[in-house]
């Protein structure tokens, strides 16, 4: 061992990160898709990039599947270097978007295929097969039944299982709910934390849904043109965005030009919408009130702004009506690239 | 619907294929008419039927059997690489397998006349190479029904490229390759320019043996056998078909 030297600033994080991307790179042709993604994903860490379509966000995650390889940069799993490894190779476990179940195979089957490959003993492989078809609570009468006699839920819930069984290193989900109406995506968006939990599994999921990202995740990615503009825990990207592409992919964000006191320069603030409270100095009038049922969103153009108010005290707004509005200070977040 | 819209196909299908069954079957129950007609009227008889006993049965259902199995599987082979090529290597690779039949059955009988010794081996190739085209198109167009996806998600669970052959595009392929082989068998049982000009002295199949017979004018004959053949095809038809799993 040298005795010199400063320690790498890495290595501490190498050892605890389930999934460390560095640098990686990716285009067809002149068109970059992925621009220098760097990320470190924690073990048993419930990661969800979060992005618009063509952001790369998909990409990124079969780049991690080994499904693509990237021009340049590298993947680590668990500390080892996987670039050049095949997907057979990478215990990696991978849900997609239309689940690509094996049609010719039942529900037990396309558990069980992961383990047969293994050379895994029939008995084990019954009984692993079960044990993760319970989990993810798929009924057992439905265990025998090919993929075109299950509804979209339920073969959710089989692509996930196929995905766990084999025990993999990291869980990879690509937009696993989109196919679903909306009840039921929440119900299975619950259930895939529950059982993230259970297994321990490393994940990263991939969604264009900012309330599914906001429901499942230890952090957050969001990605914008190929990049991973900030990454974090949801709460801190959600106040403290780094830029106003990561704020608006957030919900609602006010900008405001704003003046830092002691500073010549403007500045851009951002305050959510149901930071703002009746009574304070930001006067306007109420142009458009949306009723959302827990809440009402109400335009408010001022002097020299337009914002969006979040509220559900009564009275509630009306169209027309002037308002008062303060915000406390600590709910202002100004923008470091404004 | 319009019925009459339908009788165009139905006057084709009774014209073309009905009524000359129907006399085929009509002449086969006669004694030869020599150089006067296809048959004698007034001398029903079921003789050309009991003759069939001597016809070369077992050779032609062999014979068909060997261009099925190896039209097959070099057709499952084939589309496997050719659904392995970019797009347009695609269609390159499928106009350079379509391009004996382009060229004629002739030519490439003659062509082989050169190239081989005359025996059933080179019968065989040449009405292979009839058939392969079909069955190499009937299973391509198969395998790229086969959502791409789905090899992703295989080899993603663990499994090597062979085994997603075995295991996933097989299974999901099996349908066409089905087809392709009952294809091929028919074809095969009907077998006549192959074996009339590369198979050996005393080779014959029922396809060649109804022309020697037709060139005698034992028309009756010819139509017994023709019948036979026939039934041996739909026989072939009639095999289980499977289901795809879409």
């Amino acid at each position: 061992m040298p005795s010199t030297g400063t320690p790498s600033p890495t290595a501490g994080t190498a050892l605890s990160s389930a999934v460390e991307l560095s640098a990686v790179s990716f285009g067809y042709g002149p068109t970059p898709v992925l621009r220098a993604v760097s990320v470190a994903v924690p073990a048993g860490a419930f990661v969800t990039l979060l992005g618009p379509s063509g952001c790369g966000k998909t990409t990124l995650l079969k780049v991690l599947a080994g499904y693509i390889s990237p021009n340049s940069g590298t993947i680590r799993l668990h500390g080892q270097d996987v670039t050049a490894t095949p997907p057979e190779r990478r215990d990696v476990g991978f849900v997609f978007q239309n689940y690509a179940l094996f049609p010719h195979l039942t529900a037990r089957g396309n558990v069980a295929f992961p383990l047969e490959i293994r050379g895994i003993s029939k008995q084990e492989t019954r009984a692993r097969v079960e044990a993760m078809l319970d989990r993810v609570r798929l009924s057992p009468a439905e265990w025998d039944r090919h993929p075109r006699e299950l509804s979209g839920g339920q073969q959710q819930r089989v692509a996930l299982a196929r995905a766990l069984v084999f025990d993999p290193a990291v869980l990879l989900l690509d937009e696993p709910l989109a196919n679903l109406d909306r009840s039921l995506r929440e119900q299975l968006r619950d259930e895939l934390r529950r059982v993230q939990r259970e297994t321990g599994t490393t994940t990263v999921l991939v969604t264009h849904d900012q309330d599914e990202a906001f429901a499942v995740s230890d952090y957050l990615g969001v990605m914008h043109a190929g990049r991973v503009e900030q990454f974090g825990p949801p709460r801190e990207i959600y106040e403290r965005p780094v830029s106003e592409t990561v704020a608006r992919a957030l919900g609602i964000a006010n900008l405001l030009p704003g003046e830092v006191v002691g500073r010549r320069l403007g500045t851009t603030v951002m305050i959510r919408p149901e930071k703002f409270h009746p009574g304070g100095s930001l006067a306007g009038r109420i142009t458009a009130v949306r009723f959302h049922g827990a809440d009402v969103l109400a335009d408010v153009v001022g002097e020299n702004f337009n914002l969006t108010w979040r509220t559900r005290t009564a009275p509630l707004p009306a169209v027309g009506e002037i308002v008062s509005l303060g915000v406390d200070p600590a709910d202002v977040w100004e923008l470091p690239d404004s | 619907m319009n019925r009459l819209a339908t009788l165009p196909a139905v006057a084709l299908a009774v014209g073309v294929t009905a009524a000359p069954l129907l006399f085929l079957l009509r002449v086969s129950l006669y004694e030869s008419g020599g150089p006067r007609g296809f048959y004698t009227p007034d001398t029903v008889t079921l003789s050309h039927y009991a003759a069939l006993a001597e016809a070369p049965i077992l050779f032609t259902v062999a014979f068909a059997l060997a261009v099925a199995v190896a039209s097959t599987l070099f057709g499952l082979a084939l589309a496997a690489f050719v659904e392995s090529l970019t797009p347009g290597r695609q269609w390159l690779a499928i106009g350079l397998l379509l391009a004996p039949k382009l060229a004629g059955a002739l030519t490439t009988v003659f062509g082989l006349q050169r190239l081989l010794p005359r025996g059933t081996v080179a019968a065989l190739i040449a009405e292979v190479t009839f058939v392969l085209p079909y069955a190499v198109l009937v299973i391509a167009l198969r395998l790229r029904g086969i959502p791409p996806d789905l090899r992703s998600a295989a080899r993603g669970l663990g499994a090597t490229r062979r085994h997603v052959f075995r295991r996933v595009t097989l299974p999901l392929a099996a349908p066409a390759v089905l087809l392709a082989f009952q294809l091929s068998l028919a074809w095969g049982l009907g077998a006549f320019v192959g074996p009339l000009f590369l198979a050996g002295p005393g080779e014959s199949t029922l396809g060649t043996q109804i022309q020697s017979h037709t060139a005698e004018l034992r028309w009756p004959v010819a139509a017994a056998e023709g019948v036979l053949l026939l039934l041996l095809t739909a026989m072939v038809f009639a095999l289980p078909r499977r289901r795809g799993h879409e």
